[in-house]
C-alpha cells in the first residue's frame, strides 16, 4: 500500500506538463469552439519557431487520421494544413513538434461541428 | 504523468548525469590528489571508462528517444529526417559536444600518465554540453552557464571521491591511504562544496524567481527534493570531515566500514539528487 501511495505521489509531482515544455500558441478553430462546417483548413500560431512532426486528428472519438504536414523547411511559427472534412461531430487535434530551441513540445485541442 | 517516452527521457538523462559526472569527477580527483590516489591510477582510469562508456551510451540513447518522442513512436529513434532535425538544434550540439569530450576522456584515461590532462579538458568539454541545452542555456547568458559549469565541476569533483575512498577505507591495510585522502579532500572541499552551494542557489533564484513558484509548482517541488537531499549528503560530509577522517588519522581501526557505509549513503543522496534533476530537466517546465 505504501509503496502504491509513493508511486502515486511520485507522478502527481511529476505533473501533467510532460515534455510540452507549453508555449504559447493559438489555435483556429480554438480549442472548445461550436462551427456550423467543417473549416477547410487548420491554422496554428506558434510564438517562437516550431518545426511540426505528427499530427493527429480524431473524429468522433473512434476515427483517426494522421494530417499531412507537407514540405516544411526550417522552423516557422504559422502552419496552414488541409483538414479531413469528416461531417458533424466532435474533431480532436493532437500534434506534436520540435520547438527551435530542440524542446519536444506536445498539444491538444478539439472543436465541434453541428 | 509523463508518456512512456517521458519516463524514458528521464532514465536516459539520470544514467547520463551519473556516467558523466563521475567519469570526470574520478579524473579530476586523480589529478588534483595526485600523490594521494597514486596508487589507485589503474582503477581510477578503469572506472573513469566504464562511467564515460556508460555516459555515451546514454547520451546517444537519449537523442534517440527525442526523436521517439516527436513520433510518439519508436519509429522516431531511428527516422533518418527526425534525427537529421534533431541534430540542427541544440541537443544536436549537446550529443557532439559529449560524444568528443567523453570520447577523448576514454582516450586520455586509456593511455594514462600526462595523457591524464588531456582526460580533463574531455570530461569538462562533456560537462560544459549541459551548459549548451536546457533551461539555463536559454537565458542566453554566458555568466550564467559559466555558473552552471562551477556547479557541475564542483559536483563531479564530490561525487569523484566516492569509488577511491570506499575501495581505500575498506581495507586495514589502505587505512592511512584513505584518511591521508579523505583529509586532502576535505581541505579543497571547503572551498568546492561552498563554490557549489552558492552557484546552485543562484541557478535557483534566476530560475525560480519566488517562494511560491518554489512551493507551488512541481519544478519548485522537485528541486526541494533535490534541495532535501543536498542537505542530507552535506550532513553526511561534515560528519566525514569533522569525526571520521580525524579518527582515521588518529588510527582507529574501526572507522574505516563506518566511512564506507557513509560513502554508500552519500551514493544514496547523490542518486535522489541526479534523479530529481533528470525529472526536472526532462519533463518540467521553469515556472513563468
Amino acid at each position: 500500500m505504501k509503496q502504491i501511495l509513493g508511486i502515486a505521489v511520485f507522478l502527481a509531482m511529476i505533473g501533467t506538463n510532460a515534455l510540452a515544455h507549453s508555449e504559447k500558441e493559438s489555435m483556429t478553430p480554438a480549442d472548445g469552439a461550436v462551427l456550423d462546417n467543417v473549416p477547410e483548413t487548420l491554422e496554428m500560431r506558434f510564438n517562437d519557431g516550431m518545426r511540426l512532426t505528427k499530427v493527429e486528428m480524431t473524429y468522433a472519438g473512434t476515427q483517426i487520421e494522421t494530417l499531412d504536414l507537407g514540405a516544411q523547411s526550417g522552423f516557422v511559427k504559422e502552419f496552414s494544413l488541409p483538414l479531413v472534412p469528416m461531417g458533424s461531430g466532435l474533431y480532436q487535434i493532437e500534434w506534436r513538434g520540435l520547438g527551435v530551441d530542440g524542446h519536444p513540445m506536445t498539444g491538444s485541442f478539439s472543436f465541434e461541428v453541428k | 504523468m509523463p508518456d512512456l517516452w517521458g519516463l524514458a527521457a528521464i532514465a536516459t538523462k539520470f544514467f547520463l548525469y551519473l556516467g558523466v559526472l563521475a567519469s570526470g569527477g574520478l579524473i579530476l580527483c586523480r589529478l588534483v590528489l595526485a600523490d594521494q590516489m597514486s596508487a589507485l591510477d589503474r582503477a581510477t582510469r578503469i572506472w573513469a571508462i566504464g562511467f564515460a562508456t556508460l555516459a555515451v551510451a546514454m547520451a546517444a540513447l537519449g537523442f534517440a528517444v527525442r526523436g521517439a518522442v516527436l513520433m510518439d513512436d519508436v519509429s522516431g529513434m531511428v527516422d533518418p529526417s527526425i534525427l537529421a532535425l534533431l541534430w540542427q538544434t541544440p541537443p544536436g550540439e549537446a550529443l557532439l559536444f559529449r560524444l568528443l569530450g567523453l570520447g577523448t576522456l576514454v582516450l586520455g584515461a586509456a593511455i594514462g600518465g600526462r595523457w591524464l590532462w588531456v582526460a580533463a579538458v574531455g570530461g569538462a568539454v562533456a560537462i560544459w554540453s549541459f551548459c549548451e541545452i536546457g533551461h539555463v542555456a536559454s537565458q542566453d547568458r554566458l555568466w550564467f552557464q559559466s555558473v552552471l559549469f562551477a556547479h557541475l565541476i564542483a559536483a563531479a569533483f564530490w561525487i569523484g571521491i566516492f569509488l577511491p575512498l570506499s575501495r581505500l577505507s575498506r581495507s586495514a591495510y589502505t587505512l592511512g591511504d584513505a584518511a591521508a585522502l579523505g583529509h586532502r579532500f576535505g581541505q579543497i572541499a571547503a572551498v568546492a562544496v561552498p563554490l557549489l552551494v552558492v552557484a546552485g542557489a543562484i541557478m535557483t533564484w534566476r530560475l525560480v524567481g519566488s517562494v511560491s513558484a518554489l512551493f507551488g509548482t512541481g519544478y519548485g517541488l522537485w528541486l526541494l527534493a533535490k534541495l532535501a537531499a543536498v542537505a542530507l549528503l552535506l550532513a553526511l560530509a561534515a560528519l566525514n570531515k569533522v569525526r571520521l577522517v580525524p579518527a582515521l588519522q588518529r588510527g582507529d581501526p574501526g572507522v574505516g566500514p563506518q566511512l564506507s557505509k557513509s560513502i554508500s549513503l552519500e551514493w544514496l543522496c547523490v542518486g535522489v539528487i541526479l534523479f530529481a534533476t533528470a525529472i526536472f530537466t526532462s519533463v518540467l517546465t521553469v515556472p513563468t
